[in-house]
């Protein structure tokens, strides 16, 4: 792990800082270009699909590697907007870009970025953690408003937005039901606000029975195993959700995480029993 | 619940301090007294027997938030309504939602218990707009109940054709 004033240091002095452009950003700059030219819940799920398994193709791969290569992005996408920094009116060739790579003073953060992008993770259901929390120290270390109590009103504000963006982004991505609910929103599916009218009445009276019990429940034991069955029951359904998130298959996906929501209310509702048997 | 009431309206310093964790408003409602009171005094909590023919249970769920609810009534030979419970699991809102809910049901046919709407509910909660699907979850249950009963006595109709053949 970098130190906070080293950081500061290869940034300064690097005109493209590694840990802002990895490998993936120039591959995922295809699906990126997409994002600006046409609103982000038109990801297809080919170009999803394509991002997917763009490991496998080789030749593909070495059209995007190269960062230098500013070039191809452009040709693939020739409606985009062009960004440019505030201050010095150079292009900003990154996304998502967090400081101007000539005069590296703070941006704003962009429109049309996905969460995915923000936190450099592949746009999977199944996630690394430990790699977006270490993203998001990263992003935190530089962004945070802190940093720039020195600075023009205008770089605070800057970097309080995006800050707050970078928050919402790893909040969103850390918990795998916030995840998927916003995989789908990206593809412009929501779970429904009211009554669910073609709910299994077997599946409704299961969870009237497990939030019966916990209600009843005497002893931390009963309590801790209804957590456990719980937490098992929301293990498979992550396993169910990242098959159906992997074919496409988007309504199944938004019933199962509809499920996997009931579930984890009823995790909230073990921790809150267990708090007050203390 | 009643503290966390007072925690949620006496704290701008709380509000203002979350400031950077959402770029967006957060809003900050107050739960309306009437609310509060079905919470803490509930009314008509528990279950009915269902296997009973008169009893009617509507069972609906809000994918959105994860609430559940359960509405059960209790229908005598008249076609009248004579008692309700409910089970909610839910927010401070969908309880206060479905207490009402059996509240009004009682004493009434159940063909006026299906003229009870949500607005009825949201406006004598004083729902604000972001609670306003816990009244609908209520009107549903209502006549999902309803529909349970009214399936069981054609049920039971049917048995009594085929008995006097």
């Amino acid at each position: 792990m970098f130190s906070v004033s080293s950081l500061r240091t290869v940034f300064r002095a690097a005109p493209q800082p590694r840990w802002l452009v990895t490998n993936r950003l120039s591959g995922s700059a295809a699906v990126s270009c997409s994002a600006h030219c046409v609103s982000t819940s038109v990801l297809k799920k080919d170009t999803w699909d394509s991002n997917f398994n763009f490991r496998a193709l080789g030749k593909e791969r070495e059209l995007f590697i190269s960062t230098k290569q500013v070039c191809s992005r452009r040709d693939l996408c020739t409606s985009q907007v062009k960004l440019s920094c505030w201050k010095c009116q150079q292009a900003l060739d990154q996304t998502p870009s967090f400081f101007c790579m000539s005069c590296k003073v703070v941006q704003p953060p962009e429109e049309g970025i996905s969460f995915f992008q923000i936190m450099d993770c592949d746009y999977t259901f199944t996630l690394d953690t430990q790699k977006l929390q270490k993203r998001y120290l990263q992003l935190q270390r530089s962004l945070h408003p802190d940093n720039f109590s020195q600075n023009s009103v205008r770089e605070q504000e800057y970097s309080e937005s995006h800050s707050a963006l970078v928050n919402k982004a790893y909040k969103t991505l850390l918990k795998p039901l916030s995840r998927g609910l916003y995989m789908l929103e990206l593809k412009g599916m929501r779970l429904e606000e009211g009554t669910d009218l073609g709910a299994d009445s077997d599946f409704l009276m299961e969870l009237m029975e497990i939030n019966e019990a916990l209600d009843e429940a005497q002893t931390p034991e009963e309590a801790n195993k209804i957590g456990q069955d719980t937490k098992g029951k929301l293990a498979d359904l992550t396993e169910q959700i990242d098959a159906a998130l992997r074919e496409g298959e988007l309504q199944v996906s938004k019933a199962l995480l509809a499920q996997m929501k009931y579930y984890a209310n009823i995790e909230e509702k073990v921790k809150k029993k267990l708090s007050e048997f203390m | 619940m009643a503290s966390s009431v007072t925690k949620k309206c006496l704290s701008p310093l709380a509000f203002l301090s979350r400031r950077f964790s959402a770029p967006e408003f957060i809003s900050q409602c107050c739960y309306h007294k009437k609310v509060v009171d079905h919470y803490e005094n509930p009314r008509n909590v528990g279950s009915l027997d269902k296997n009973s023919k008169k009893v009617g249970t509507g069972l609906v769920g809000a994918p959105a938030c994860g609430d559940v609810m359960k509405l059960q009534i209790e229908v005598d030979d008249e076609g009248k309504i004579v008692d309700a419970r409910f089970k909610t699991f839910g927010c401070g809102s969908a309880i206060a939602s479905s207490s009402l809910a059996t509240e009004w049901v009682k004493g009434k046919s159940v063909d006026e218990a299906l003229m009870i709407k949500n607005t009825d509910i949201a406006k004598e909660l004083s729902l604000p707009p972001v609670k306003l699907h816990c009244s609908m979850l209520a009107e549903d249950a209502i006549k999902a109940a309803l529909a349970d009963y009214r399936l069981k006595q054609d049920g039971e109709q049917q048995e009594a054709v085929r008995a006097s053949r």
